[in-house]
């Protein structure tokens, strides 16, 4: 870490320290940027944002953004009581986060394991969390991936699949992975990916969907080619484009995930949802991840190129023009409620988005258990993120086959407060649309008891689960604590 | 469409306040804002409605899930 980054970091946190209004919300623990030491961490306001605070004795002290104005950080709650992980690989000798595999400590089961099945990209971003690049170390074989499915199916035989990397699509096996997931088991498996295969072969989308894929988790940073040059290095838009037509005609779910980053992308925010409204129900919903400072990122790591949750959802709002609030918003059952957001909505026949559940209704205020919530996060991710004809073939068997997205679409809007059972069922699985985000952490605003409720893991080569944001996290001098160890 | 959720079995049940047998009515089940409307065992006098131990752990059970998870 330059020199640069550390002064401007001392001088935010001296500001807020500074402010009349400064108090401590929350104590937990983080690392020490530099030397990974393991110290205490202070959630602290100065009135208006939330900052994480730290002090190591040998570097100094480090203040990152986590939230800024509204929806109020003291209000973005949902409690959950923790469970033991029934399997846990790995046992404690250093303490968290360094036993990661799953230990006895973690307070949460797997929803989503990922697989990183190659290192390789065809592309060379300027932020990519994985630090992937076009030579890199050669793939694992098919057995190694068996290996790590059956791991999986050990220590979490529900949850779903994300097949990562890299750019997983650079194997000329992927269809062979999904198809071995899929006999393992898994009823849910997602390709990660850059969409740039999908758009070169014409049939590559289809032999994925034969094979078992039901949904991608699609690179989309927005609707210029500015952006792709500032994030990916490249002009991309076409390609995406085309990537995304394909999928929604092979029947394949596409979920657009931008990474949003101050001064990039932000203004894009509302021309996504537009976009993929018009592109509905090919694309299922968007997942935002505001920027994070880990693997391979410029070196401008201050507090003015981070966004928060809440900026997010106030940008959602705002560029919408109030189609959806940001009390549409909720934070999540399965995760920390400070890693995540998300709404579900219905497309309704107008083409805009009405929130599903209404706005002052709240089923969640008391604690449930946090393999509940990761339970229910399973199914509803599988559900809301597959392609459309994909569930009309399992649960879709509930709506005796009719096409509810016409028939349905054709009422007046009121009408859908009408329905009964089926036809409520019929239409919200036809006409769901999901908007969510999450903020992954870096070393600089790290805070151990989100990652202890962590429920993305990703397998490590000897087939332990790691929390995501402990396998990507790497130090102020951009090394891992996991990946490739 | 089914918008008749009563079986044949749920109208042997008689209201135990009333003693009468059920009959077949409109019913409106509100959860988390959303309103459903469907044809259920009901009491024709008092007006209380049988939820059948199918339908709640049937399509009720399927309708909740979807609004309560995530």
């Amino acid at each position: 870490m330059s020199k640069t980054v550390l002064i401007r970091l001392i001088h935010v946190a001296m500001k807020t320290e500074a402010s009349p209004e400064y108090r401590v919300l929350s104590q937990t623990e983080s690392l020490c940027p530099v030397c990974l030491e393991k110290i205490p961490a202070f959630r602290v306001t100065d009135g208006c944002d939330v900052y994480l605070e730290k002090h190591c004795e040998s570097h100094g002290k480090f203040s990152a953004v986590i939230w800024r104005k509204d929806p109020s950080f003291e209000k973005w709650v949902k409690p959950k009581v923790p469970v033991q992980p029934p399997v846990c690989y790995s046992e404690i000798t250093k303490g968290c986060p360094f036993d990661c595999g799953l230990c006895v400590l973690h307070r949460q089961i797997t929803c989503t394991a990922l697989l990183e099945i190659t290192q390789r990209c065809n592309l060379n971003c300027k932020y990519c969390f994985a630090s992937s690049e076009k030579s890199a170390v050669s793939d694992p074989d098919i057995k190694t991936i068996e290996f790590w499915f059956k791991r999986v199916k050990e220590a979490a035989p529900s949850s779903n699949i994300q097949l990562s990397g890299g750019e997983p699509s650079l194997r000329d096996d992927l269809s062979q992975i999904v198809e071995i997931g899929r006999q393992a088991g898994f009823g849910f498996i997602q390709l990660n990916t850059n969409g740039l295969r999908l758009a070169e072969e014409e049939d590559y989308a289809a032999r994925l969907k034969e094979a078992g894929l039901a949904s991608v988790f699609f690179q989309f940073d927005g609707l210029s080619d500015k952006t792709y040059l500032a994030l990916r290095g490249q002009k991309l838009l076409a390609k995406k484009l085309l990537a995304i037509e394909r999928c929604a005609k092979a029947g394949i779910g596409v979920v657009l995930v931008p990474m949003i980053v101050p001064g990039i992308n932000v203004h894009e925010i509302g021309s996504i949802l537009e976009f993929a409204l018009k592109e509905y129900p090919g694309v299922r919903g968007i997942h935002f991840q505001p920027v994070s400072y880990f693997g391979r990122h410029p070196e401008n790591i201050d507090n003015n190129n981070r966004i928060t949750i809440p900026e997010i959802i106030t940008a959602l709002e705002t560029q919408s023009n109030g189609m959806v609030r940001a009390s549409d918003f909720r934070p999540p059952g399965c995760e920390n409620a400070l890693c995540s957001f998300n709404g579900k909505f219905l497309v309704m026949s107008g083409g805009h988005l009405k929130p599903l559940i209404s706005e002052n209704s709240s089923c969640c205020n008391k604690p449930i258990k946090a393999d509940i919530g990761a339970r229910q996060s399973i199914t509803s991710v599988a559900r809301q993120w597959s392609g459309i004809r994909a569930q009309r073939s399992g649960i879709g068997d509930q709506v005796d086959g009719c096409h509810g997205s016409e028939r349905v679409g054709q009422k007046k809007e009121e009408e859908i407060c009408d329905m009964d059972f089926d036809g409520f069922l019929d239409f919200v699985l036809t006409r769901s649309f999901s908007i969510s985000g999450m903020a992954f952490q870096d070393i600089w605003n790290l805070d151990l008891e989100r990652l202890k409720d962590c429920c993305i893991h990703t397998v490590s080569n000897d087939g332990r689960l790691i929390p995501f944001c402990a396998y990507n996290l790497t130090d102020s001098q951009n090394i891992p604590i996991y990946r490739g160890r | 469409m089914k918008n008749n959720y009563a079986s044949p079995e749920d109208l042997r049940w008689k209201c135990y306040k009333c003693n009468i047998f059920l009959s077949v009515g409109p019913a409106t089940l509100i959860y988390m804002g959303n309103k459903i409307k469907a044809q259920l065992p009901v009491c024709p006098q008092c007006g209380f409605v049988f939820i059948s131990e199918e339908l709640a752990l049937g399509k009720m059970a399927e309708v909740e899930q979807i609004l309560e998870d995530k």
